[in-house]
């Protein structure tokens, strides 16, 4: 049969594989599922996805817009054109599990129903849902006293900043919080002054050097509870942190850093490595510049490769792009947003409408994306655009994701539920 | 090259719209995770410090020179998520430096890998007990500055083109149609097995395999900044793979070199010739060309198994290529075979970055996981699609390390690798 | 507490501005022997001066139109190049004809040229889009001046400092509340400073009002008949890369957005022309962002499609001239005004200042000096001519190469604060441990913390960090020292938020917001402002 009998008669076309667009939390995932499910799937990506730069943790909703405790809870009372509204919160605690439970107890570790309060690297707390087993011990309980211990030659990591504003800060029960700091000198490699996280971080992956940054942080800490530390505790070798800890001899946790952020790293390559060894072909350098649709399907999706365009033959595709970050919403310099490849219809059209002088005001400008049906499927009014074409992930409108932290939650539980849309042959 | 040659090349790359794509870095880092060079070196502060970052602060003369520790492997644009094209930006910063400061002699004569090979043919024998001499070797890198222990170039004793007249003519009547085959100057001198079995194969599938008079595609003086010999040598090349036919496919073996046709020549020399962009068009790696085939239905899978573990390392200037990994794809196909990944970036050879004295050691460092890699998983065999990369696992590993073809040529029966 | 402690001091003359104009008089009267204190409600080069378009004028733009300006634009331009380099780059400038442009233009260009003395050649359109090959390949004319570009904040320090090494006193952060006059000449200025909550009297025989746009409000505070003094706003985009490395101007009769000037990592695109009202409240209106946008697109094909990276708006000083309709500010005359308000009002020791530009701020300073001078009746000889400016650095011409060159000699050494601009560490804790009261705006404007592509996204928080670990200050003001510094770069993004620029802004909010929180930090206990 050639490729244009078979999608005449409704089938996709010989090796039509799902084609997932995005390498980011949702791509990784939606492929994932997919290819668990036993679908041929192909995940192209423009570059690397944004799981390098986030925390490492997984947020379902941190602000609403006050302090949330239970992120669940809050989920079910969110707006109706929020993104979660039609996922439900039941679908994202079960999404949010089946992440958790796939990538392991090393790597994700808390319940979707209740947040954590996590201190930050400017000495702000942040809730959030699911973290590393390498920062949990720093969970901001009234009472507690920290040792901020930083590194000298590390940046990011401004420990006098960060003591001296958990100091000042209550925890979220209402108790005291107490925290001082301290330094540490150890150059990650001799005759470097600017190192980044991410070089301390494979040097960690050395036992012996894991050992002297424990000795160090152990003579310099002082009297506390908890000591933390920068997110530094190995990229490759997970069990670095536990390590330290013992031999510090005090709980050891790991605060994010700005980018590069090694705790992002970790779950990037772990789920990218999940994802090749369930069978997905990854394309990397392989941008989406559009598609070929049939009958009010996409037949295959057209992505930019050395030489010239490819044709990849695809059966569904799960779109998780990003949004204005990564460019998959662009807004031109007449200040007209449009998404790049599909040119789906977007929730508002004009930029410079939706940004105003007060930085901290809400800026409904981030909160532009794709509106979807039920199953995920990007709509014309009421009616989805392509009947096999779904989005997922920070493309989707209704959330200023960063300021309430629900960036993860809504790309694990919509990628989820594009992929369970496929999987269940609800494409019409 | 004169002060004044130097500004005018200056003149030429500066404000260019290339040099634009600096505007979509967002400094996010991703390039800097990526790149195996910065990890393993202080002295190359990374992608984005030397590209699109330093790019602000150019003009005229160039002062930075640990842009030259970059060693092209292309990783940064591969990774970049919004398109800033960051190895181009490097290479043409290297490009001025090198004008502006001359290119040492030794760099002019490694990038001549044909004019190598064809001196070297004749007398192989010889030639490769002077590149086996670690005396010679010493007084070369003394001399000229390649590494004494950096791989070298084996010379055979037959050519490509002298198996090719002698061989007994193919007995299958072609019912495929033709594909030029393009084996780049290892697969046409040093390394012809790879080059030999690709041409069986084709064959083998029914196509009529074309094999022009063909020279450098010029990506090695590229690397070095020889701007106007690269592009001389290219245009050459282009010419040659053009003259059977147009709308004939061009399948190659040589990863790296494919590359250069496909998309280095265009972006980083500049040149917009339509022959160029026609034969970028269509070129494929031979596993890209058949794992098209097979995606189309139209693959024999009747493979012979081979039992076998093979470490597969993807060389960087493929995966630039945005084709995926085809050769994994490709020998997952093969029954019993268990294909590993290296999951490594660089093997450190970068071409011929890692055959010089001072760039010898970061290289080695920088292949180590690779090394340590199809140390640990190897049992007797190691696959890569490029030619510098397999001199340079094998220099490092002591394991056989062949062209992923060659596994495919012994599935079809049509031959047995050594060492399996 | 106010009301209570207040510091006398006493100078013969008391300068109010601290921007070109400002920093000017005060060297030159220092160097006259005049004990002079400069004052400014907040930091120097604040004004007009921090929001120009980094042009030092050949003196080619007025040729036609001011041939006086002209002249004095080409004589200071040789003065300035020659006596503070440091804070100059010589560029060179084009003057390109687009398709469209009046044909004529050019002949009345090099006549007027010739005219007023301002150095101009002609070159082939070959020739200029070979050394600037993004310009528009439809230019149909071309000619060479002398244009350079020219880091305001650097100019302003260079002379404040030069100053100071002759006796000058500063005082930033010291708004003027009122200034006394009785028995028709002027005795001294209150000004309040806000950092120690204190107000402060200062006896003098001479006030010279160089307030820029706000000299009218300060005229206003001696009790006289207030100067009308119009601010005429203009708007400028940087764009995040140099498109081009050489001034470009527009040949025709002056008028918007023609002009692009490379200025150390960017280029800049300007202005407009609007009257204000108000020099504290500069709007950058949409439809003037789209003027500027469509002007840079035809000196530079895809100028829109390049990134603009901060968008600003400045005022320019102009006193009414009745001579004009006071809505059409650009075609009042640009020379300066001086308000003699003893021939005005009767007050002795009191002159206001408006107009000019800062390509001829030295030489108004001299004019301005000359003045007071001849009113005390007294002759002191100029010599800011012929003293050269001392700069940290050395005394050759600002090359945009340099940072990176410093960086790559050091980077091993040193880390990098703001990786975008090359900012070292060193660099930065030196200028805090020389003004440890600065805001990071403060020490930006001197250092371009924060200026570049990522626009404070990566550096503010490795800053306000650093200060907290140098003992500058402690956290709760390290906090406040960094949401004002967000909420600074905030107001020139908003208006250009698109292309590259969005996707930046969506990154940095997601860095400060998503991973930092930096929104639910406690709160400073008073919010931080200076």
């Amino acid at each position: 049969m050639t490729l244009r009998q078979a999608q005449a008669a409704g089938s996709p076309a010989p090796g039509a594989r799902v084609i997932v667009i995005g390498a980011g939390l949702a791509g990784l995932s939606a492929a994932l599922r997919l290819a668990q499910a036993g679908r041929p799937v192909t995940l192209v990506t423009k570059g690397a996805g944004g799981l390098g730069l986030s925390q490492g943790t997984i947020d379902i909703l941190g602000y609403a817009p006050e302090r949330v405790a239970r992120p669940l809870d809050a989920v079910a009372s969110v707006a109706s054109e929020h993104p979660y509204a039609s996922l439900g919160a039941d679908a994202v605690a079960a999404s949010i599990a089946w992440l958790r439970d796939e990538l392991g107890p090393e790597l994700l570790v808390g319940d979707p129903a209740v947040n954590l309060h996590l201190p930050t690297a400017v000495g702000s707390i942040r809730p959030t849902a699911l973290a590393q087993p390498s920062m949990v011990a720093a969970d901001v309980v009234g009472g507690r006293r920290y040792a901020v211990v930083g590194v000298r030659q590390l940046k990011d990591f401004q420990a006098d900043l960060i003591a001296g504003n958990l100091a000042r800060s209550t925890a979220p029960d209402g108790g005291p919080v107490a925290a001082h700091p301290a330094w540490i000198d150890l150059p990650a490699r001799p005759g470097e002054a600017d190192p980044t996280g991410l070089t301390y971080a494979r040097a960690m992956d050395d036992e012996s050097f894991a050992d002297r940054f424990a000795d160090a942080v152990h003579a310099a800490a002082g009297e506390c509870d908890v000591v933390v530390v920068p997110a530094v505790l190995g990229v490759r070798r997970l069990g670095v942190w536990r390590q330290v800890s013992e031999r510090v001899g005090r709980p050891v946790a790991e605060i994010a850093l700005q980018p590069p952020s090694v705790p992002g790293l970790r779950l990037d390559r772990a789920l990218l490595a999940q994802v090749k060894a369930a069978g997905v072909r990854v394309i990397q350098g392989a941008a989406a510049i559009g598609c070929r649709a049939e009958g009010g399907r996409v037949a295959s999706v057209t992505v930019a490769a050395a030489g010239g365009p490819r044709e990849l033959a695809a059966s569904a595709v799960v779109y998780a792009p990003g949004g204005f970050e990564s460019g998959a919403l662009d807004v031109d310099s007449h200040g007209a947003i449009r998404e790049r490849v599909f040119g789906l219809p977007l929730s508002a059209s004009d930029a410079f409408a939706l940004v105003g002088p007060d930085f901290w005001a809400p800026h409904p400008l981030f909160a532009v994306g794709v509106l979807t049906d039920a199953d995920g499927r990007p709509v014309a009014g009421a009616e989805p655009v392509l009947s096999n074409l779904y989005a997922a992930g920070g493309l989707l409108a209704g959330a200023e994701r960063w300021c309430e932290k629900s960036g993860d939650g809504i790309a694990v539980a919509s990628a989820v539920r594009a992929a369970d849309a496929i999987i269940e042959g609800s494409a019409a | 090259m004169s002060e004044s040659n130097a500004k005018k090349l200056r003149e030429r790359l500066n404000n260019e719209l290339k040099r634009a794509s600096l505007d979509a870095c967002v400094k996010c880092t991703i390039c800097e995770q990526s790149c195996p060079v910065s990890a393993v070196t202080p002295l190359f502060s990374g992608p984005k410090f030397v590209g699109p970052q330093a790019e602000r602060f150019r003009d005229g003369a160039s002062v930075d020179h640990s842009v030259d520790y970059c060693s092209s492997c292309g990783t940064c644009s591969v990774v970049c998520p919004q398109g800033v094209k960051v190895a181009e930006l490097n290479s043409l910063a290297r490009a001025v430096l090198k004008a502006e400061h001359g290119v040492p002699v030794r760099d002019r004569l490694i990038t001549q890998t044909t004019l190598m090979g064809k001196a070297m043919t004749p007398v192989a024998p010889i030639a490769n007990a002077v590149l086996g001499n670690s005396a010679a070797r010493k007084a070369m890198e003394l001399v000229m500055g390649v590494a004494a222990s950096a791989p070298m170039p084996t010379a055979h004793g037959q050519t490509l083109r002298g198996w090719l007249k002698k061989r007994p003519a193919p007995t299958k009547a072609p019912t495929r149609g033709q594909v030029v085959f393009f084996h780049g100057c290892a697969g046409g001198y040093f390394e012809t097995e790879a080059a030999k079995c690709a041409v069986e194969v084709l064959e083998f599938l029914g196509f009529e395999v074309l094999v022009p008079e063909q020279g450098c595609c010029g990506l090695a003086e590229q690397s070095n900044g020889l701007f106007e010999q690269a592009s001389s040598s290219v245009r050459a090349l282009v010419g040659q793979l053009r003259k059977p036919g147009v709308g004939v496919p061009i399948v190659s073996t040589a990863g790296s070199c494919g590359g250069m046709l496909k998309h280095e020549a265009h972006e980083i020399l500049g040149l917009d010739d339509p022959d160029l962009l026609d034969v970028g068009r269509r070129t494929r790696d031979i596993s890209e060309f058949l794992m098209e085939l097979h995606d189309a239905g139209d693959l024999p899978t009747d493979f012979a198994p081979i039992a076998a573990r093979v470490p597969y390392h993807q060389p960087c200037q493929v995966r630039s290529q945005g084709i995926g990994m085809p050769a994994a794809d490709l020998l997952r196909l093969i029954p019993k075979l268990e294909v590993v990944e290296s999951g490594a970036i660089c093997c450190g050879i970068a071409g011929t970055y890692g055959l010089k004295k001072e760039k010898y050691e970061i290289a080695q460092a920088v292949g180590k996981p690779l090394f340590d890699m199809v140390l640990e998983t190897n049992q007797g065999v190691a696959a890569c699609d490029t030619e510098t990369c397999r001199w340079q696992i094998a220099k490092s590993t002591g394991v056989k390390t062949i062209h992923p073809i060659q596994l495919v040529h012994q599935a079809y029966g049509l031959g047995r690798v050594e060492g399996l | 507490m106010r009301g209570e402690d207040v510091r006398t001091l006493s100078a013969d003359v008391v300068v109010i501005g601290g921007g070109s104009t400002g920093a000017g008089v005060l060297r030159d009267a220092a160097m006259r022997g005049y004990s002079a204190i400069l004052l400014d409600k907040s930091d120097l080069a604040q004004g007009t001066t921090g929001r120009f378009h980094g042009l030092l004028h050949s003196g080619g733009r007025y040729v036609v139109s001011d041939p006086g300006s002209a002249s004095e634009c080409a004589s200071e331009n040789a003065i300035l190049k020659r006596i503070q380099a440091p804070a100059i780059e010589n560029t060179g400038g084009f003057f390109v004809a687009v398709p469209g442009d009046d044909p004529d233009y050019g002949d009345r260009f090099l006549a007027g040229a010739k005219a007023t003395g301002v150095p101009a050649s002609e070159i082939s359109v070959a020739d200029a889009l070979r050394r600037e090959p993004r310009l528009n390949p439809g230019i149909f004319r071309a000619i060479e001046v002398e244009d350079a570009s020219v880091d305001g904040w650097q100019l302003v320090w260079g002379a404040v400092n030069s100053a100071k090494q002759h006796g000058a006193r500063v005082l930033t952060y010291h708004p003027v509340t009122k200034i006394d006059v009785a028995d028709g000449a002027v005795r001294a200025v209150h000004c309040y400073d806000q950092r120690r909550d204190e107000d402060v009297v200062i006896e003098c025989s001479f006030v010279l009002n160089c307030a820029g746009p706000w000299a009218g409000r300060i005229s206003e505070l001696t009790g006289l008949p207030p100067v009308p003094v119009i601010p005429g706003r203009g708007i400028m985009i940087a764009m995040n890369h140099r498109l081009v490395n050489t001034v470009v101007n527009r040949l025709i009769y002056p008028a918007d957005g023609d002009i692009l000037v490379p200025v150390h990592t960017v280029s800049v695109i300007g202005t407009t022309d609007s009257k204000e009202t108000d020099p504290d409240h500069l709007p950058i209106p949409r439809a003037e962002v789209q003027q500027m946008l469509d002007a840079g697109e035809q000196l530079i094909p895809g100028f829109r499609s390049a990134r603009a990276v901060h968008a600003w708006a400045g005022s320019r000083p102009l006193i009414k001239d009745d001579r004009v309709s006071s809505e059409d500010t650009r075609h009042m005359s640009r020379g300066m005004a001086v308000v003699d308000h003893l021939a005005r009002d009767g007050v002795k020791g009191l002159l206001t200042i408006g107009g000019g530009k800062l390509t001829t701020y030295r030489l108004m300073a001299e004019h301005i000096v000359d003045a007071m001078g001849e009113q005390l009746g007294e002759r002191r000889e100029c010599r800011t001519a012929s003293e050269e400016i001392p700069y940290a650095g050395g005394s050759s011409s600002y090359v945009v190469t340099h940072r990176l060159h410093d960086r790559e000699a050091d980077r091993l050494d040193d880390q990098i604060v703001c990786e975008c601009e090359l900012l070292s560490k060193s660099m930065f804790t030196d200028l805090l441990a020389e003004q440890p009261t600065s805001t990071l705006d403060d020490l930006r404007r001197q250092l371009r913390l924060g200026m570049g592509p990522c626009q404070g996204g990566f550096c503010g928080t490795r800053a306000a960090g650093i200060a907290v670990s140098e003992h500058a200050v402690d956290a709760d003001r390290a906090t406040g020292l960094l949401r004002l510094f967000l909420k600074h770069r905030w107001i020139g993004l908003w208006p250009i938020l698109y292309g590259d620029q969005v996707r930046q802004t969506a990154l940095d909010q997601w860095i400060y917001s998503g991973t930092l929180d930096v929104e639910h930090l406690p709160t400073p206990s008073e919010e931080v402002v200076r």
